[in-house]
Order: C-alpha cells, then sequence, then structure tokens
C-alpha cells in the first residue's frame, strides 16, 4: 500500500497567533481525553480517520518570519480519502484556526474567504488541500504496512503471547520440548480458528511496479546529473581535438585537485575523525561504479541520439548536411558521451573547490537562543508514550552553489531513500516512523518532521553517532550548522554545538497524534515477521526457528 | 547489580591515575572508589539560610577534620591512606553557600532543576504526572535537593496574548539535602568515630547531618570481588579513560588511544578535557571579580572575565536504592516453579539460581553467561571484561538480551548486522558512567525470609553530561520497554514488575518479575575541585 506524506504551512496573522496556540491545544485535551472514562486516548481519530498513522500542528515562531502553522500528516493511499475523513472529524475545528490565519495573497484568496467567512459552510479542506506542500525527501519506517495491518499484527502478538504463556494456563505446555517446525504447526493450527486471514497469502508491502518505478527514477536523476557534469566535456571534446582535450582535462584536474588537497583539513579545532572514508567507500563499490558508468553511457546516448537524429534530418532538408539516421548515430554519440564522463575529473573538483572555498568562509551558530517558555512546553510533551515527535524550521544558506547542491541533493536522496530504505533501517538505525523535509518561504527554510521513538536525546545522538554523514549532508546547508567539511565530514559529529543548533530550530508540538504510540518501527517488523511466518502453511527447520527467535 | 556499582577492591588490574599537573586539583573520588577502605560512611548535610558573606566558612572546618582527598596517593602508594573524603553539593546547597546567582545558573541543566522536576521523574521511571512509580519507595523519596520551583519564565505581556496558566507542579521531599560527605575507613569503628567528630565540629555553624548511611563493601572469599545484596559480584565493568592530551596514565605510560571495548574520553568523567563530543563539557563559571577569593580559580577560556569553577570537577548522581532481597529470592523461586509446572519434562535446568543468573546476565561470581555456559575468566582469574555480545552470542541464548548487564551497556549488542558492530560499540560507549556506588544496610541472614531490615545500594556515579549519560542509561537502555526488539518488558533487576524474556532454542522463556529495588532519595550533585572548594570556603 503507498503512504502519503504531506504538510500544510500556513502563515499566521501574528495577532492571533497565541489564539491559535490555545485553540490547537484545547483540541489536544478534548481529543485526547476519553469520553467514555476509560483511558484510551484520541479514540475518535483511531476510529474516525483509518488511514491515519500520525499528523500534528504547530506554530513555529521566528525573528525574520510571521509565526507559520504546520498541519502534518501521514496516511495510507492518497490525500481525496484522508481530507475526506479530515473534514468530518476536524473540519469546524480548522475553520476557526484558519480565521487565525492570514488570506493568501494570490489565486487561493477567494477560496481562503470562501472557507472562514462568518457562518461559511464551505469545506475546509479544498483549501487546505490547495495549500499543501510535497516533501522534498520523505522516510517512511514500515514502508508500505496500512495502518490497520500494523494494529491487527500486533494483536496477534499479544494473542500469541497468551497461547505461550498466559498466566492462567496450567499443566504441561504443549510447545514445549518440540522442534520449531512443530511449534510453528500448532501454533499456526491454533490461530487460525480466530484469524482466518492467517491463511491468506501476506499482500505485498511494495508492488513490483513501485519497485521498478523507484528504481528507474533514481537512473533517470543520475543519468541527468552526470549528463550535466559532463556537458563542458562534451561540447570540449567536440570543438579540441582528442589528444589535445585529454591533455587539458588531465592537467585542469591535476591543478584542481592540488587545489582541493591544500584545502582538505577542516577549520582549526573543528575536524573530527570518522570512520567513514569516501574513497574506500568508493573503491568498496567500484562493480557497482563500473555498472552506472556502461548504463550512464547508454542511456545518455539513447536520450541524445533521437535528438541528433531529427537535427540532421532538419538540416538535411534544407541541404545544410547530411541525414544520419539513429542508428548509424548511436555509437559516435556515444563515443563523445563517454569522452564527455572524462570531464568530471575536472567539473567535481571544481565544485568541491568552490565548496571548500564557502565552507571555509561559514559561520556557526554556537549558542543559538532557545525560548526558555517553549522549551518547557517541549519537554512538558515528550517521553510519555514509546515515540515522540519533533518540528524544525531552519534557514537555508544562500548562494547559487548551495541552492543547487541542497536540491539536487534532497532529490538524489529522496530517490534514494525510496530504493534503500525498505524494511525500516536508515543505516544502522530503526526509530523512524514518518520524517520528512519540505521547503518553505521560496525555499529560504527548510521544514523537518519527524515522528520517532524514544527520547528526542537519543534520537539525536542515534543520528550523531551513526549517521553524522548523512546528517551533515542533509541538513549542514542550514544557516548555523556547525562547521562541515567537504558536505559531510564534521559537522553533526559535534553532537553538543548541533543538538542545540537543532534545539533552537523546533517548535512545540501542540497537537500530536500517533495510530500505535507504544509500538517502535522495530516492533512493528517484528509483529510482520511473526504474522508473515504464521501466514505460511509450513516452514523449514531452519526458517522457523529464525521466526521462532521473534517470538 | 550493574547500574550501581559496589566499587572493586584488591589488587586487580592496574587502575587508570590522571597525570601528576591535575591530580592534586581532583577529588580522589574521581580516579578510585577506595576500594582498600572496605567501611564507611555517607553523611547528608542540610546547610543553614543565611545571608551576606560567610556561608562557605564552614568548610575551613571540615578541611580540619575531614580533608577531602586529592587524587594524588601521598608517598606512591594509595594504601597507605586510613581515611579518605569526598564532597558533592547538590543546587540549592551551593545557593546556601551564597554562590552569585549567576554562577548559580551557569550549571547544566539537570543539576539546575534537580532530579525532582517532574519531567525529569517521568524519564527516569519514577514518576508520571500525580502518580509516583512502584519503583519507588511507599509515600515518594524521602531525600533530594529539593530545588525550588523552575522560576516563571520571564515574559513581557502582549496586546494579543491569551493567558496560559504555569502548569509547572513541585514535588518536594521530607528531608533537603544540599551537600554530601563520604568517608571511607578502614574499620566501621573509626567510620563511626569519624562521623561522629564531623557532626561535632559541623554542628557550631548551624550544619545538620539530616541522614546518615553506612557504607560498606563485602569483600568475600579469595576473588577480591565485593558482592551486592542480592549476591552478586559488582562493579566488573567500568569506562577505561583516555586522553589524548596525555592527561590519563595507566602503569605509568600515558593513555592517549582508545581501549577496544571500554575505551572512553576522560572529558565524559572531568570537565576540562575532550569528551566525546570532541570538546571539553560546559562547566559553571563565576563572576571574576567581587564574589569570593576568585584568585583560586583559573581564567575560563571563553567566558572573558569569568573564572572557571568546573575545570577538573564533574557531576555525581546520587540515587538511595532499597534492596528487598527476600523478595527477590521468593520470586525466583516462584518463577523457578511456575517454569517448571509448564515444562516438567526439558526444564531440570531452570532453578531459582539459573534464573537470577538471567536476571542480572553473570553468575554470582561474575563471569558472562555464554551460550553453553560462562565466559572463561580472563588470565589473572577474574572475571574478563573485553568481551563483546554480538560476536559470540548475537542472539541473547547465553546472556539473555534483556538482562541487566546487557542492557546497563549493551556494547554492540544492538548491531543490526555484523559490519555495524563498531558503529554500535563506539555509540554506546559515548553513553557511560563511572561508578562509585557502596552498599549500605545489613548482609540478609537467609535470603529467603525478609529480616524487616533496611538495606541496599547508595547508588552514585561520575559524568560530565548527565543528561547524555546518566539519564540516557536509565531511559534508552534500562528501563526501555523495546530495548533489542524486545517488548513490554523493563530491566528485570532495577525496573518495574513485568516480562523477562530468556532466549532459548527454538522458543524462549519468560518469567514475570517483580519490583525488587526501590528509589528511597536522590539527587544530582556537582563534585568540584580542590581549588574550587576552596574558592567555595572563601564564600
Amino acid at each position: 500500500m503507498k503512504q502519503t506524506t504531506l504538510c500544510v504551512p500556513l502563515e499566521v496573522k501574528p495577532e492571533s497567533c497565541s489564539r491559535l496556540c490555545a485553540l490547537i491545544d484545547a483540541l489536544c485535551l478534548r481529543e485526547d481525553k476519553d469520553d467514555a472514562g476509560g483511558t484510551q486516548h484520541f479514540v475518535r481519530l483511531t476510529t474516525e480517520m483509518p488511514t491515519l498513522h500520525f499528523m500534528s500542528m504547530s506554530v513555529f515562531t521566528a525573528a525574520h518570519y510571521d509565526p507559520t502553522f504546520i498541519l502534518e500528516a501521514n496516511f495510507d493511499g492518497p490525500p481525496g480519502v484522508f481530507w475526506g475523513q479530515f473534514e468530518a472529524v476536524f473540519g469546524p475545528d480548522l475553520r476557526e484556526m484558519l480565521r487565525c490565519c492570514k488570506k493568501p495573497l494570490n489565486e487561493d484568496g477567494p477560496l481562503y474567504e470562501a472557507v472562514t467567512s462568518a457562518d461559511s459552510r464551505t469545506p475546509v479542506a479544498p483549501y487546505l488541500e490547495a495549500r499543501t506542500r510535497r516533501p522534498s525527501v520523505f522516510h517512511h519506517g514500515n514502508r508500505g504496512l496500512t495502518r490497520d495491518r500494523i494494529l491487527s499484527e500486533a494483536k496477534l502478538l499479544g494473542t500469541v503471547r497468551n497461547e505461550l504463556d498466559g498466566t492462567d494456563l496450567s499443566g504441561p505446555s504443549p510447545y514445549r520440548g518440540i522442534e520449531a517446525t512443530g511449534l510453528h504447526r500448532a501454533l499456526r493450527e491454533r490461530l487460525l480458528a480466530d484469524h482466518p486471514w492467517l491463511n491468506e497469502p501476506p499482500p505485498p508491502r511494495i508492488t513490483k511496479g513501485e519497485r521498478l518505478i523507484d528504481y528507474l527514477r533514481l537512473v533517470v536523476f543520475a543519468v541527468v546529473v552526470l549528463l550535466a557534469l559532463s556537458l563542458p566535456g562534451l561540447v570540449l571534446a567536440l570543438l579540441l581535438g582528442r589528444s589535445t582535450y585529454v591533455a587539458l582535462m588531465v592537467v585542469t584536474a591535476l591543478l584542481m585537485g592540488a587545489l582541493v588537497y591544500l584545502k582538505r583539513q577542516g577549520l582549526p579545532g573543528t575536524q573530527v575523525a570518522t570512520r567513514f572514508n569516501l574513497l574506500t567507500f568508493l573503491a568498496g563499490h567500484w562493480l557497482l561504479l563500473g555498472l552506472l558508468v556502461v548504463a550512464y553511457v547508454a542511456t545518455a546516448a539513447l536520450l541524445l541520439v533521437p535528438g541528433i537524429s531529427a537535427v540532421t534530418w532538419l538540416l538535411d532538408r534544407f541541404g545544410a548536411g547530411r541525414y544520419v539516421s539513429v542508428f548509424e548515430a548511436f555509437w559516435p554519440v556515444a563515443h563523445t558521451v563517454l569522452w564527455g564522463l572524462l570531464s568530471l575529473i575536472v567539473t567535481l573538483p571544481f565544485l568541491v573547490l568552490w565548496l571548500r572555498f564557502l565552507e571555509r568562509r561559514d559561520t556557526s551558530h554556537d549558542a543559538p537562543h532557545v525560548d526558555e517558555r517553549l522549551l518547557r512546553e517541549m519537554v512538558r510533551r515528550e517521553d510519555w508514550v514509546a515515540q515522540n515527535h519533533m518540528g524544525s524550521i531552519v534557514p537555508i544558506r544562500p548562494g547559487i552553489l548551495r541552492t543547487i547542491v541542497i536540491r539536487a541533493g534532497h532529490l538524489g536522496l529522496g530517490l534514494l531513500l525510496r530504493v534503500k530504505a525498505t524494511s525500516g533501517h536508515l543505516g544502522s538505525m530503526r526509530t523512524v516512523h514518518f520524517a520528512h523535509w519540505a521547503f518553505l518561504d521560496n525555499s529560504s527554510r527548510l521544514l523537518f518532521f519527524s515522528n520517532f521513538d524514544h527520547s528526542w536525546d537519543s534520537y539525536l545522538d542515534d543520528f550523531i553517532e551513526k549517521a553524522h554523514v548523512g546528517l551533515t549532508l542533509a541538513w549542514g546547508c542550514g544557516v548555523g550548522f556547525p562547521p562541515t567539511r567537504f558536505l559531510i565530514f564534521d559537522g553533526a559529529s559535534h553532537g553538543r554545538r548541533f543538538k542545540s543548533w537543532a534545539l533552537a530550530s523546533r517548535a512545540v508540538s501542540r497537537f500530536w497524534y500517533s495510530a500505535y504510540p507504544e509500538l517502535t518501527v522495530d516492533q512493528i517488523e517484528r509483529n510482520n515477521r511473526i504474522a508473515n511466518g504464521l501466514r505460511e502453511a509450513s516452514l523449514s527447520e531452519e526458517a522457523a526457528r529464525t521466526w521462532a527467535r521473534d517470538l | 547489580m550493574g547500574e550501581g556499582s559496589v566499587s572493586q577492591t584488591g589488587k586487580r588490574q592496574p587502575t587508570w591515575k590522571l597525570a601528576q599537573a591535575i591530580a592534586s586539583d581532583t577529588q580522589g573520588l574521581v580516579v578510585t572508589g577506595f576500594g582498600h577502605l572496605p567501611n564507611g560512611r555517607a553523611l547528608f548535610l542540610e546547610l543553614p539560610a543565611g545571608s551576606g558573606p560567610g556561608g562557605g566558612a564552614w568548610l575551613k572546618v571540615l578541611e580540619v577534620v575531614a580533608p577531602v582527598t586529592p587524587a594524588v596517593p601521598p608517598a606512591g602508594d594509595e594504601a597507605v591512606q586510613p581515611r579518605a573524603a569526598a564532597l558533592a553539593f547538590t543546587w540549592t546547597g551551593l545557593e546556601r553557600l551564597r554562590l552569585p546567582p549567576t554562577a548559580l545558573a551557569s550549571f547544566a541543566r539537570p543539576f539546575r532543576e534537580g532530579m525532582m522536576q517532574e519531567d525529569r521523574l517521568r524519564r527516569l521511571g519514577d514518576r508520571r504526572g500525580d502518580e509516583w512509580q512502584d519503583t519507588v519507595i511507599a509515600g515518594g523519596p524521602v531525600w533530594s535537593a529539593n530545588t525550588p520551583r523552575r522560576p516563571p519564565v520571564e515574559r513581557h505581556v502582549g496586546a494579543y496574548d491569551v493567558a496560559e496558566p504555569c502548569k509547572d507542579k513541585v514535588v518536594k521531599t521530607d528531608l533537603s539535602v544540599h551537600a554530601i560527605l563520604l568517608l571511607y575507613t578502614e574499620t566501621a569503628d573509626d567510620a563511626g568515630q569519624w562521623a561522629a567528630a564531623v557532626r561535632e565540629a559541623l554542628r557550631p555553624h548551624g550544619i545538620e547531618v539530616v541522614r546518615e548511611l553506612e557504607l560498606l563493601l563485602d569483600v568475600v572469599g579469595a576473588d577480591n570481588v565485593s558482592r551486592e545484596h542480592f549476591g552478586f559480584a559488582d562493579g566488573l565493568s567500568q569506562p577505561e579513560p583516555f586522553d589524548k592530551d596525555g592527561f590519563v596514565f595507566l602503569d605509568g605510560t600515558k593513555v592517549c588511544e582508545a581501549d577496544r571495548v571500554q575505551g572512553v574520553p576522560l572529558g565524559e568523567f572531568l570537565i576540562g578535557y575532550v569528551n566525546g563530543h570532541h570538546e571539553s563539557a560546559p562547566g559553571p563559571v563565576v563572576p571574576g571579580d567581587g564574589w569570593g577569593d576568585v584568585g583560586l580559580l583559573p581564567q575560563h577560556e571563553a567566558a572573558q572575565g569569568f573564572k572557571d569553577l568546573g575545570r577538573n570537577g564533574t557531576y555525581m548522581v546520587v540515587r538511595e536504592l532499597r534492596q528487598d532481597v527476600a523478595a527477590f529470592w521468593r520470586s525466583m523461586d516462584e518463577n523457578a516453579a511456575a517454569i517448571q509446572a509448564r515444562d516438567p519434562r526439558h526444564s531440570a535446568h531452570v532453578t531459582a539460581e539459573w534464573l537470577a543468573e538471567r536476571v542480572v546476565g553473570r553468575n554470582r561470581d561474575g563471569h558472562l553467561l555464554c551460550p553453553g555456559g560462562y565466559l572463561k575468566a580472563d588470565p589473572s582469574g577474574q572475571p574478563d571484561n573485553r568481551f563483546l555480545f554480538h560476536e559470540s552470542d548475537p542472539h541473547g541464548v547465553g546472556c539473555p538480551p534483556g538482562s541487566h548487564v546487557r542492557r546497563a551497556h549493551p556494547r554492540d549488542a544492538l548491531a543490526p548486522t555484523a559490519k555495524d558492530r563498531q558503529t554500535l560499540l563506539a555509540a554506546a560507549n559515548n553513553h557511560r558512567i563511572l561508578r562509585r556506588g557502596r552498599k549500605f544496610g545489613p548482609k540478609i541472614a537467609d535470603d529467603r525470609t525478609d529480616d524487616g531490615q533496611v538495606r541496599g545500594l547508595l547508588f552514585m556515579c561520575l559524568n560530565t553530561d548527565i543528561a547524555r549519560q546518566f539519564e540516557f542509561v536509565q531511559q534508552t537502555w534500562l528501563l526501555n520497554r523495546d530495548f533489542a526488539t524486545l517488548s513490554e518488558e523493563s530491566d528485570p533487576l532495577v525496573g518495574p514488575r513485568g516480562r523477562m524474556t530468556i532466549r532459548e532454542e527454538p522458543l524462549r522463556r519468560t518469567v514475570q518479575v517483580l519490583t525488587y529495588v526501590e528509589l528511597a532519595g536522590g539527587d544530582y550533585f556537582f563534585l568540584p575541585s580542590l581549588p574550587a572548594i576552596r574558592y567555595l570556603a572563601s564564600l
């Protein structure tokens, strides 16, 4: 099942900011309480919005912007169904909140008027839909598991446990002293009566079509990037003789490389030794890189050939040249593309040098201001359940190179995550349910939302200790980020400075809903393995042993 | 119990030392648990309120009757010291010493707010909302620093503000503790006499000893290992500091590189040195003029015109934990009986002892549980502590994944794959504490019969970043209900009642553990350097 992550950023009337916060707080209190007097939380959302995984409402204040109200939602299926459910549950509440927001000055203005006028009955969802932002990068921890499946598989674990070691049971247990296969068979037989769905094969979490599209997108992205980087080479290779071209490339590359080498050190006192080494990482993936080159040349040539052929056909029509057919053109074009690729040894070091120039002049914010009142409000809401929530907005460093790097970087990272992070693991971490980045205010600010497991501190420690390279790459573009080196080094390794920087960018998660607040990503995957095992009519002894380890 | 650990004694492996240049400025407790002095007292002091200068005058008296022991052993051998002392203050204690307000504001947030701050209590598993949890003695802890409610955030009232009530709650304890004085002696008699002398000397200054615990190391047998009240060897796994600038020595040589398993930067335990985040942990400062004899303190590196109060000091977490020995062993008996009833043919090996070993993760002598037995002793005959979990026992078939030692320091156990082991080990070492606990109360005669006596462990640990070290260990490892892909279970030894999974092939066993350890009091202390104590005495 495909899942959707979106956010709706809305500018707030400064005069109504405090009112809006109070409205969100009141809404949270109302939904959190169990009217039936029980201990259930957010019952109405759980029953009336059955596709919803996580939802939050926060108000971000900033020194250089008016407050921003942001609704974040993560749900199963396309947005249409979600907005319908949302309208039914939150319509009237949102209308009052929208009245605290500014009227957009573009074509959404009339819709805003219609929704917020006194006694309006116009649905609010279409307005929110019109103001929706799609994430630049997103990550789904238990990708493809619907909310209902997560809940029913968690319930199954409870049943399994009761069956295996319920306290009301007496006498010898039938599950002891047998092989894993026997255990699997016995348990499955016992559970089938109440869980007939165990007879059905597990629905695929990610369909083959989806998977294919994920890969295709990444390949197209890589080809376009390489093509862009080798553009100077393509032109020069055509203009200059081959030996002149190669000589020029090698000499320039050596020069660039030497300059980069000279500037390789971190700023004084900021360099941190890391286990990650880019060169060994690349060397370890040489086969992949080789395949990528072949794929690139073939794809780029295929992309370019029809255009070139068409141009020669046109020229031929006007008598200015000879028509070259698609088949004739392929090899010369492929050759040129391959030679053009050589210019990567110049363009890459050039970009790195430019980046080092910027990095060595960046400022970092050592002691960002943290509003004590907001901090207390954040902490008061944290660590009640297994999960927590954070929202953050940071301004983005200006400049043409940074803009290109962050745009291309986010696009690439997003596509890569779709291909690689399919089992919840981000590197060696598995604590993120739904997280996303999105650009705000004409890409001058970067929004980040995460629904994660355990405390905020442990979540950030995880990143600092296990994924500082990726984190520095993704967030290092933020104004005030600790000093970085080559885009990926140092940066987030300065744990305390990074944490205080991240803390200062946060807002209070005034309304936050999780459909399964006590389940971690890791648990959901475990429950899924147990359920999938039980859906099998029989398992091999080895598979059964692995399966039984999860019980 | 690994969480609160009794110091080891005897001549085991060589212990680490500080470079001479800083050792004389640092409290001895940082480098040693005074294992050669098996007796002792913990005196919890309440200081008088007052104003004007003179708040620290009593420290000059203390300097005579119980001088704080430096980290440099006299005449080269610490074993000749018949007495040792350590001293630390809570935030309210420093306020009573009349430290200037800016200095009081310069301490780390956890210390300023105290352990009894409501959100912190929730993270530590002690209290949720208005309810004390069952890992706390009935009625709540009896002592703490009683740090006052955080001052209301100064707030300009804006034209469009919507009233928001202050929601901070105050959690108070009967006793207020402002300082802790730890006395270590060879004999129990000497401890009693010394404590009486200290009481006597401090009384004229209005200082009350509001609580006193008799501390002891209980070394039985030839292995020189002390045992906590449940009967298990304790204090075995400690971090081994190193310092890239050469301030740590082991056996006379500088330790500049991390030990593969236990290596942790010195800055994790001492302010002023490089820590796990590649910087010196932020420490407190005092204004460079007007308050006390600031000439005793070094210049602060970043804050121009301020003096460095933190250098060579650290934070100490103290939690008085009561242990119910009879409940522990009876519960093990019941669980063993329950398992045997459900599985009469294959559970001959499941005894109370077997279960208790799995709860702890080691046997009574301290040898780690491994698939098929125990880890072999190291060449000196002591329990080996250089092991890694993922290597030898990835699924926790030997040492259960949720056992106390595995939770208290998972080493590489949380690595999802073998190639992540090194990363996870390094990550785990970013959350280490230096344990300095000692047990209190008499030994139980029969471990199945409750004798009505109060006994337990005075858990003490040193760290420079309370949130990232002690609180992380407590929240993210010990009490984490989803630790290591387990679910709905906590630390079986120090956590609340609940399930515990013991892996066996093909099917795990589960036991229902109860609450055996309860919090009776606690707070965060600042363990100052010796120059800082002399400065405080000048206030």
